[in-house]
């Protein structure tokens, strides 16, 4: 049998990113058929949105805020791009022992990893676009518009990249399913040490102390000046700036994972 | 003839300082079918994660293919095709969608990943299960996927990990009829461990086996059963009887070595036919109740025992026929 491979696999810029489209695309074909993980991740941020509307909503209102769903909105998104455990797939593979057969091919070790994440990319944005078209559909009024709402996507995606990375960091770090699964534990204190409910001045003095630190509460007033009317630009570049560099510390921490298990 | 796979002082130190392979020495011939024994934790493993570029070697050398395994990764991960004990699967892929992704990480282009599978699921006799999800096929028909998923990019080195474990004779006996034709007609070399050793006996051309991270024998197996030089004698002791028993045989004349397991004990001895009645009457004296008293000619689980100190676990024969002696 003469070998049939091309001796060039997985080599330069273009066989890595050939490698990634075709390990992204066997990731998403593997989300798709596990409807039972990828459903709650559609439906909680739905009911996440429907729930703060419906209890907080009349509060607000009495408060002055009339357009309460534009300020419940942003928060739904990123409780969306956070949810669901980031690199179970990846975990699985780790420990049926798939992930060693593809460690065996000569593609690009970080291909695999690349690969994985674009397809959680597409998880998340698809969260996050369910959720707002959603929102939108039940007469959510969008400050800044079509580009606004297509800008707040973007940058909680970007976020949300960033948060399924670790995920991936533990599948690469651990290979134990039970701690990605424990993802979840992170979302409530990013999520909740916010200033989700409340402006930071409302809150009391832990939480607000808390909230100043967790840089969700930045990407959040971000959003916020995209769904409300008279948003501030600063918030906005902050909130990308953010959601950027949180990105860049935990891609870089997921790439060193990769590198530590296939050294 | 060159060698397809070489090592040299080939050494894995783990953290905490548990030395797994220690220095060892091999060669395997291009075209050969090379069997690799030992028991369990003895290395093996380690050491064939280490030739197929899973783990890198804490020092000493190996090349595979021709290509040094730490230099050129790549290379070798192109000119081999491994099935590993655990056959690692996609389970919520169907066969043929698992063999053409593997075939395009290997480097096939346009519409060859999808003609490859289609040959190697008839290779293999997958065909009509190809497009059922991996989760429904049977130990068996996984054992065959991942053989055609290790021969979907025509590599010239097959590694096999203990494909044919857990399975029953006739799937056995169909992965090691295909793996012993690629063997003689497409002159593929075979790297293969296996916990049958009628199997090993039969199919491999040579062989070395490895135990506590050591090369601790090699060679054909006709000439390692002949390197034992001795008959031995099998005594079937209970559990509970076996230390009264090796005491009573302590001292019998002839006696080379004798080796204690969980069944009871071995003898090796210079003239077995003279020796077992011997046997027979020191372990009456003793009030020692044999199970069964056998005489053979040394087989390979001898020259495990003898140069491991214990029997392979589950090295039972297969309960089908043997395949045929291979290359």
């Amino acid at each position: 049998m003469s070998s049939v491979a091309d001796p060039r696999a997985g080599a330069g810029f273009s066989g890595a990113v050939r490698d990634a489209v075709y390990l992204g695309a066997r990731e998403i074909r593997t989300s798709l058929r596990t409807p039972a993980f990828l459903l709650p991740n559609l439906l909680m941020p739905v009911f996440f949105f429907f729930f703060m509307t419906g209890s907080l909503g009349g509060f607000a209102a009495q408060s002055g805020l009339a357009n309460f769903s534009a300020f419940a909105l942003p928060m739904s998104v990123l409780f969306a791009v956070t949810g669901g455990s980031a690199g179970l797939n990846m975990v699985a593979d780790i420990e049926s022992g798939y992930f060693d057969k593809l460690l065996l091919t000569p593609a690009n070790r970080f291909s695999i990893l690349v690969g994985a994440m674009s397809a959680d990319l597409c998880r998340i944005m698809t969260q996050g676009l369910v959720i707002s078209l959603v929102a939108v559909a039940t007469g959510t009024v969008f400050a800044t518009g079509l580009v606004g709402l297509l800008a707040m996507l973007g940058i909680a995606s970007l976020w949300g990249l960033g948060y399924s990375a670790i995920g991936f960091s533990l599948a690469l770090k651990t290979g134990n399913p039970q701690v990605v699964a424990s993802m979840w534990a992170f979302q409530v204190p990013f999520v909740f040490l916010t200033t989700a409910f409340a402006p930071k001045e409302a809150l009391s003095g832990w939480l607000q102390t808390a909230a100043t630190y967790n840089p969700m509460t930045y990407v959040l007033a971000g959003l916020r000046s995209l769904s409300l009317e008279g948003g501030s630009t600063f918030d906005i570049v902050r909130s990308l700036g953010v959601a950027t560099l949180f990105c860049t510390i935990t891609v870089s921490v997921a790439l060193l994972a990769m590198r530590g298990r296939v050294r | 003839m060159a060698n397809a796979i070489e090592t040299q002082t080939l050494c894995r130190e783990f953290p905490g300082g548990i030395v797994a392979v220690d220095g060892i020495d091999l060669s395997v011939a291009e075209g050969e079918m090379f069997g690799f024994l030992g028991p369990n934790g003895a290395g093996k493993s380690t050491t064939i994660r280490m030739l197929t570029t899973l783990l890198r070697p804490t020092s000493g050398h190996a090349r595979v293919g021709g290509f040094d395994v730490t230099e050129h990764p790549d290379e070798v991960r192109r000119a081999i095709g491994v099935a590993l004990q655990e056959a690692g699967m996609d389970r919520l892929a169907t066969g043929r969608e698992l063999l053409v992704l593997q075939a395009r990480l290997q480097g096939l282009r346009g519409a060859e990943p999808k003609e490859r599978a289609d040959e190697m699921l008839t290779l293999v006799g997958l065909t009509e299960a190809a497009d059922r999800r991996v989760a429904t096929y049977s130990g068996g028909m996984k054992r065959r996927l991942d053989l055609a998923s290790a021969l979907i990019h025509g590599p010239r080195i097959l590694v096999l990990d203990e494909p044919t474990g857990g399975l029953d004779p006739a799937s056995r006996e169909a992965v090691w009829d295909r793996v012993r034709r690629l063997n003689r007609e497409e002159g593929i070399t075979v790297f293969l461990t296996t916990q049958y050793l009628e199997e090993a006996d039969a199919l491999a051309g040579r062989l070395a086996i490895i135990d506590h991270g050591k090369i601790v024998a090699e060679g054909t197996p006709g000439d390692l059963k002949r390197s034992i030089g001795t008959d031995v004698v099998t005594v079937e002791i209970p559990e509970t009887h076996i230390e009264e028993g090796r005491s009573a045989l302590e001292g019998l004349e002839g006696l080379e070595e004798m080796r204690v397991d969980s069944h009871g004990l071995t003898l090796f001895v210079a003239d077995g036919s003279g020796t077992i009645a011997h046997v027979v009457r020191r372990l009456d004296a003793a009030g020692v109740a044999a199970g069964s008293v056998a005489l053979s000619r040394p087989t390979l689980d001898e020259v495990f025992l003898r140069a491991t100190g214990s029997r392979l676990e589950g090295a039972g024969a297969p309960a089908s026929g043997v395949p045929e002696a291979g290359a």
